[in-house]
């Protein structure tokens, strides 16, 4: 993390700048005339140092810039190398190291939007990099020392739900020091996982999973648990979220035990939403369910193998000689041809489990009663993670019979012939598209996962949702279990259909992100705000309603003059730096630190300006359509 | 017609030999590896397909388990280690069974011990009735020191019952040519076979029979082990034809009480055709044992039977030669019981109901997939059509 710097930069002192061009190892410099930015950018007034290497993120790289800063006395640093995402955080770290202000600083990406996008251009990229550069080194003649935004924050995390996410991330939490409140609606601890006889890879029942969490949970005096609760209320922003929780007593669950649940109101510094998600819920006769009482779902035939005696499965009566897997119910659906769901879209998403769970339970089906034949009907074998391939390998061993559909043309399920209650008729692909029909006594639906109905939660926590209706993270790779929210964190289910090993790993990731933002006393936060100038604010209130954060914009009477002015003051807790309030404001008293109007405009009559190596070039990229 | 999938059919084949045909999950690397294998008739993993639904209709139609040599490439890339070899060797003995209408063949098959008793059985039936009905054992020689032969079992008697015995096997062959015929036809109900169709074929049925050259097709990695492997079936395939046709069509220039001298043909071509046979039958054995190629790794009762009986009826047959022209009365009459005890079994349970009618049934697949070849052109030009292949 970078810290507030003891140096003190004078704004009015003459711009000293240093610019560093990153050839990247060939990825800018074969496309983009490193020699060409760095020489031309010279004439740029201002510029004192101009340089190029071949990897600036390198350490001796970064040691150059800090002994440029020393010996040439700069006090404006510009990289131009690859995307901010990748190394800004490196090159403020570099600056600070040279004894300079991190945010006198500016990057410009050459790689991503230059040399990678405009490979076929070279000369026209080389013009882009030298007037991007341009604009980096004139908004920094407006450029401020700036400083990180500390706020004090609550050493405590909020888990909502409390199945086997919030379990894991409560345990993981309190083993870094953290205190928990761990909230679940239901009267006991657990979630779905109870309802699994059987989990793959261990074999072990779902229950025995619970019950060592939860006896871990209830020993620990760092984790409070509150069941038969839910979320009334939240306020605030990382490090300082106000809770309101109150007794889960929906209207009309009359006579639920809410084991002694109150309303409540709880101090936490981050929230880990664990909510889990919900099956997939056939509509009336999708493959003939509750058309054919032999059709069940996947969680009913899981609780129909575990109760079955030595002799065989019984269902209403009725021993079970052959029975079918029908994959991808409820997900990996197609326009068109699947009826949208309550939202109007259809889950076109694959949910992920069932294909291994199909396996797995018909390993273990065909293991206790070999007799059973078994099939299987598919669009594709998924079997994706750390040992279900061998549930694949196993069930075929076990003389399992697949069959593969279409997605465009599912599987019929119609009335049985010969003593058989129910067939399944499809064109199966696995034998050239012939139509054949497979007899059964019971047709077992693998129910894929969907997003639980959680509007109340989404309105109080201000939740983006994918467009599956699932929580959506910042960024699947770089932030995989963030949330838009600062100091919101999701884990497991609620985020995508997931198996219980990659939820352990998901509420595991989110309570040490967790852990990170509460590691200390108080928080820290970029200081891309927007700020009010008292002097100039007319407290005319035009910028409230611009802003879509609650409480980022807060009315603060002062004495002017002698009279008392309503004027507008930002919280930097809550403000994200949008920038939205900006525009609206006649008197220009609102400003985004780091982000000026002025810098702004700079940055126009840098791109403008900028000195262009030769005429040919210029009228080339001209033609090209490469000048602003 | 939409087929109703059973799984008797995979438990069949089973006892046939097909091994793990479960664990198939129809990847294709068979079927895309198989150096015999073509656009319209591809295979192992259509047959492999037809077993795991059950389609036995399909299955009994089908000419590709007659095109595949079991070279062993399928069984080798296998990754799920399915040994889709093992299911061709496996679906041509369903496939032996099937056509028999008898319902023989299949018993045979699918209990080793019914088609050991057959033979044991038969073989006592030739000793019963050579003791019942053989001529005197005279020791008197003929002037060359040769046994007489003919007096013990006199070769028009012999040839007599010969030919009653070949024809009755002729019309069993046959009557399952023509159930196997019926059937391969029929998985092209559409197609109209013009008998002109079936003579120019007949050229490809001659070819095959004789030459068996579309097993050189198995090309790939073991091209050289290909055609040694040819080779020792090519030995076998003639050594026995030459001994057939001998014994069945000149039983009375072959089997004489007259010792000609080395030089006549008598005496070379049977050494040649004997000795061919030997060194065929005899590496077959031999690498039975070793189990040292794919294709000999699993091997089926009834293919030790068949090998066994062969390499029996040959050695026998050289000990009557020897012991008859060194004038070893005796030995040449027990060696002679011995001989027709085991040739007879031989002929008769294999040549329709096992092993042995794939001498018949390779051929005449072949034949049969020329046939609709032509048939196939002959329909597109009048429909002034490009012959397209069937769909794989």
């Amino acid at each position: 993390m970078i810290r507030g710097s003891a140096q003190v930069e004078s704004v009015a002192s003459e711009p000293r700048i240093g610019v560093y061009v990153c050839r990247c190892g060939g990825n800018i410099s074969d496309v983009i005339d490193t020699e060409k930015v760095a020489e031309t950018i010279k004439l740029v007034p201002g510029v004192r140092v101009s340089k190029v290497h071949s990897f600036m993120c390198s350490e001796p790289g970064q040691a150059m810039i800090a002994e440029d800063i020393k010996k040439e006395q700069l006090n404006r640093v510009v990289v131009a190398s690859c995307s901010p995402f990748l190394h800004e955080l490196t090159f403020r770290v570099a600056v600070r190291r040279g004894g300079l202000n991190p945010y006198l600083y500016e990057h410009v990406n050459i790689r991503e939007q230059g040399s990678w996008a405009h490979h076929g251009d070279p000369e026209g990229a080389t013009v882009k990099a030298i007037r991007l550069v341009a604009a980096a080194v004139h908004r920094l003649y407006h450029a401020e020392p700036l400083e990180q935004i500390r706020l004090p924050s609550h050493r405590r995390a909020l888990v909502i739900g409390g199945g086997i996410a919030g379990l894991k991330a409560a345990v993981d939490l309190a083993a870094k020091g953290v205190g928990v409140v761990l909230v679940e609606r239901e009267p006991e601890l657990g979630g779905r996982v109870l309802g699994l006889a059987r989990l793959f890879p261990t074999d072990d029942s779902g229950r025995a999973q619970i019950d060592r969490l939860v006896r871990e949970v209830c020993n620990n005096p760092n984790i409070e648990v509150l069941t038969g609760t839910v979320i009334k209320g939240v306020s605030g922003f990382l490090g300082n979220y106000d809770i309101a929780v109150g007794p889960a007593l929906a209207a009309g669950a009359a006579g639920v035990d809410v084991g002694g649940a109150k309303d409540k109101k709880l101090s936490v510094g981050a929230i880990i939403v664990a909510t889990g998600h919900d099956y997939y819920r056939p509509s009336l006769g999708e493959y003939g369910f509750k058309r054919y009482t032999q059709v069940v779902t996947m969680p009913e035939f899981i609780d129909l193998l575990a109760g079955a005696s030595g002799d065989g499965i019984q269902w209403n009566g009725q021993r079970i000689h052959r029975i079918g897997f029908m994959h991808c119910v409820g997900s990996r659906q197609i326009e068109g041809i699947h009826p949208p769901q309550g939202d109007g879209k259809v889950n076109d998403y694959c949910s992920r489990v069932c294909c291994t769970t199909v396996l797995h339970q018909a390993v273990h089906a065909k293991r206790r009663f070999p007799n059973l034949a078994v099939f299987d009907f598919h669009q594709d074998i998924r079997t994706y993670g750390r040992l279900h391939e061998d549930y694949y390998r196993r069930a075929s061993e076990a003389g399992v019979i697949f069959f593969r559909f279409h997605g465009d043309d599912p599987p019929l399920v119609e009335e049985g012939v010969d003593g058989f209650p129910i067939q399944v008729r499809l064109k199966d692909w696995l034998t050239w598209g012939e139509e054949v029909v497979v007899p059964l006594d019971l047709l077992v639906l693998a129910v894929g996962m969907v997003a639980r109905d959680n509007r109340e939660l989404v309105n109080l926590l201000k939740l983006p949702t994918g467009a599956d209706r699932f929580f959506q993270e910042v960024h699947p790779k770089l932030r995989p279990v963030e949330t838009s929210v600062n100091g919101i964190l999701l884990a497991g289910s609620a985020q995508a259909p997931m198996t219980i090993e990659e939820t352990l790993a998901s509420a595991s990731a989110a309570a040490s992100k967790a852990a990170c933002l509460l590691a200390h006393d108080s928080v820290e936060l970029e200081p891309f705000k927007a700020r009010v100038d008292a002097d100039k604010c007319i407290g005319c209130g035009l910028c409230f309603p611009e802003c879509a954060y609650e409480g980022a914009l807060v009315r603060t009477s002062v004495e002017r003059e002698g009279k008392t002015v309503t004027l507008a003051k930002v919280n930097p807790g809550l403000c994200v730096g949008c920038g939205a309030c900006v525009p609206v404001c006649p008197t220009r008293a609102i400003d985004l630190q780091g982000w000026t109007l002025n810098q702004f405009e700079a940055m126009v009559d840098g791109l403008l300006s900028a000195p262009l190596p030769s005429k040919e070039v210029t009228s080339e990229s001209s033609s090209h359509g490469q000048t602003h | 017609m939409a087929h109703v999938v059973n799984t008797d059919l995979v438990d069949d084949l089973k006892t046939l030999g097909a091994r793990q045909i479960e664990a198939c999950f129809n990847c294709g690397n068979c079927t895309a590896v198989c150096p015999l294998s073509k656009d319209d008739v591809a295979f192992p993993r259509r047959i492999i397909r037809y077993v795991q639904t059950g389609m036995k209709d399909r299955l009994c139609g089908s000419i590709e388990p007659w095109l595949c040599y079991y070279c062993g490439q399928c069984s080798e890339t296998c990754p799920r280690n399915a040994k889709p070899g093992e299911l061709m060797m496996a679906a041509r003995r369903y496939l032996i069974g099937a056509y028999d209408w008898t319902g023989i063949g299949r018993r045979l098959y699918l209990d080793s011990r019914v088609e050991l008793g057959a033979v044991l059985g038969l073989a006592a039936i030739v000793v019963v009735l050579f003791v019942l009905f053989a001529g005197p054992m005279t020791t008197e020689l003929t002037a060359e020191g040769g046994v007489k032969l003919n007096t013990f079992a006199p070769a028009r008697v012999i040839e007599l019952l010969d030919w009653g015995m070949g024809g009755l096997l002729a019309v069993l062959l046959l009557s399952n040519v023509w159930r196997m015929h019926r059937w391969i036809m029929r998985r092209e109900p559409g197609l109209k076979v013009p008998l002109g169709a079936y003579i120019r074929g007949l050229a490809t049925l001659f070819t095959h029979f004789f030459t068996q050259k579309q097993w050189l097709g198995c090309k790939g990695a073991g091209e050289r082990i290909t055609a040694t492997k040819w080779f020792k079936h090519f030995c076998i395939f003639a050594g026995y034809v030459t001994m057939f046709v001998l014994i069945v069509v000149f039983l009375r220039w072959f089997q004489t009480d007259a010792v000609h001298p080395i030089w006549h043909p008598q005496r070379w071509v049977g050494y040649i055709a004997t000795g061919a046979l030997l060194y065929g039958v005899g590496s077959a054995l031999v690498a039975r044992w070793q189990k040292r190629h794919e294709s000999h790794k699993h091997s089926h009762p009834s293919d030790w039977i068949f090998l066994v009986l062969l390499l029996l009826t040959t050695v026998s047959g050289i000990l009557v030669h020897l012991f008859r022209i060194n004038g070893l009365a005796y030995a040449t009459y027990v060696t002679y019981v011995i001989h027709m005890a085991v040739l007879v079994p031989m002929l008769v349970v294999e040549v329709p109901f096992s092993k042995w009618a794939h001498l018949a049934y390779r051929p005449i697949a072949l034949y049969l997939q020329r046939v609709q070849q032509q048939a196939r052109e002959t329909q597109a030009r009048t429909a002034n059509l490009q012959p397209q292949p069937v769909q794989s």
